[in-house]
């Protein structure tokens, strides 16, 4: 560990202009959702919450439906719902230094979806003494404080790079991701070997990382 | 620095939230120790978000803004209860729970053990001992395992996958030593034969998909003992 803190920061200093880009980043956060969520957490303030509500809502309802598990357009509404329930009552655990507005919204969507389809499952038994999502993806367990420095630009960079990836890579990462798939689920639907599906989600994980490090 | 941790391709499915609620209880103990694998899900995080904020929009229909804050100020009280809460289970009360052993720090097994208090032992050879614990999920079979120290486990093969984590002690096998935090994966196939260090007793959180094979002539013996039994 301590060598690769020790790698950073040798190569801040070997960068020292980009180091500075990166520590402006943590005062101007580049999204203005960021901003609006901090106001919902410290105030309480409604008018914040609408405009995120306007703008995650439809976000939020997309994604799910795009979820092969259970969720459709029939019950996705209510789900949506809960999600931004989550959203307002949990607002202030949300830091605005370790993570941005979508990010944080994409984990708290990702829980309750967990809950949300444990609850409707005919499989499932003893959810009340069963651990909650919140209990196993534990929010204290993620957004790191000292990666977030990089992690506005990851997420930029992130978005701008997906579409750079190879079509096969970005089609893999968006399958487990937005459809919500194991990577032996999108091996049987694309007809591939297990072992090339996972390395095409490695291989674009990397690809990914490898730009943001840049 | 551990050595043994859940490959990429689960951290990124524990990210997506794909994984089988038991498999990410794993992970999840395994990241209370592993500021490495910490820092992948968190990056991996961000690619979740960056799909969130690129998905084509779909409107709502059933429901407007102010009917969501109706329900906001409707059960306020509810919301209170929501906020996190100092786990109530005492120190002296995990120690009984575990017997000898030290607390153990995970706050999700702290959850997991208020939830399946007492726990039930059962002894499945003389140096191993099983708690089967309630999860509320039924794909899998979650136990605590304790090898006393300096203890051997049958020479066992594996049907379904099976994950260890070590929460304290360690452990030896044929392929090395593992550590507490260390995520072990096993899959069918791989034959292996556990044996706790000298020192101390080993306690592992295991996960198994399907029932674990003993092989060997004692593994015959102890096979008919152990079920598979997904709580």
């Amino acid at each position: 560990m301590l060598t690769a803190v020790q790698n950073r920061k040798d190569s801040h200093e070997a960068r020292p202009v980009e180091n500075k880009d990166l520590v402006k980043s943590k005062h101007h956060r580049d999204d203005e959702w960021s901003v609006l969520l901090e106001k919902v957490a410290n105030d309480r303030c409604q008018n914040s919450f609408s405009r995120l509500f306007d703008h995650f809502a439809p976000l939020i309802k997309g994604f799910c439906v795009s979820n092969i598990s259970g969720i459709n357009a029939d019950n996705s509404d209510e789900l949506v719902q809960e999600v931004l329930l989550k959203v307002w009552r949990k607002a202030e655990s949300f830091d605005a230094k370790k993570s941005s507005a979508s990010t944080w919204i994409f984990t708290v969507m990702r829980n309750t979806r967990i809950d949300y389809l444990r609850k409707h499952s005919k499989h499932t038994n003893n959810v009340v003494d069963g651990l909650e999502a919140d209990d196993i993806w534990d929010e204290t367990l993620d957004h790191q404080p000292f990666v977030y420095l990089q992690q506005s630009r990851d997420a930029q960079l992130a978005r701008n790079h997906l579409s750079t990836l190879p079509v096969e890579q970005a089609r893999c990462l968006r399958k487990v991701y937005l459809e919500g798939k194991s990577h032996s689920e999108i091996s049987q639907e694309l007809d591939l070997p297990l072992g090339t599906v996972k390395s095409r989600v490695r291989l674009g994980l990397k690809k990914l990382q490898a730009v943001s490090m840049r | 620095m551990l050595k043994n941790h859940p490959s990429d391709n689960t951290l990124l499915e524990f990210s997506a939230g794909n994984l089988p609620s038991a498999v990410a209880l794993c992970v999840s103990t395994h990241l209370s120790h592993c500021p490495e694998c910490k820092n992948k899900v968190s990056e991996y995080n961000v690619l979740g978000g960056s799909f969130l904020k690129n998905t084509i929009k779909s409107e709502p229909v059933n429901f407007s803004f102010d009917q969501l804050m109706q329900r906001i100020e409707n059960d306020q009280k509810d919301a209170e209860s929501l906020l996190p809460k100092e786990l109530k289970i005492s120190k002296e009360k995990v120690k009984t729970a575990f017997e000898n052993t030290n607390r153990v720090n995970e706050k999700v097994i702290t959850k997991l053990l208020k939830s399946n208090e007492p726990l039930t032992w059962r002894k499945v050879s003389k140096s191993l001992h099983e708690a089967v614990l309630k999860t509320g999920q039924s794909t899998h079979e979650v136990c605590f395992h304790k090898i006393k120290k300096g203890g051997k486990v049958v020479e066992h093969d594996h049907k379904g996958v099976e994950i260890t984590v070590v929460l304290e002690g360690s452990f030896s096998d044929e392929s090395g030593t593992y550590k507490t935090g260390d995520y072990i994966e096993m899959q069918p196939g791989n034959i292996h034969k556990p044996r706790a260090t000298q020192n101390s007793d080993c306690l592992c959180l295991t996960v198994v998909e399907a029932p674990v094979k003993l092989t060997g002539v004692i593994g015959k013996m102890v096979n008919p003992f152990i079920s598979f039994r997904p709580r």
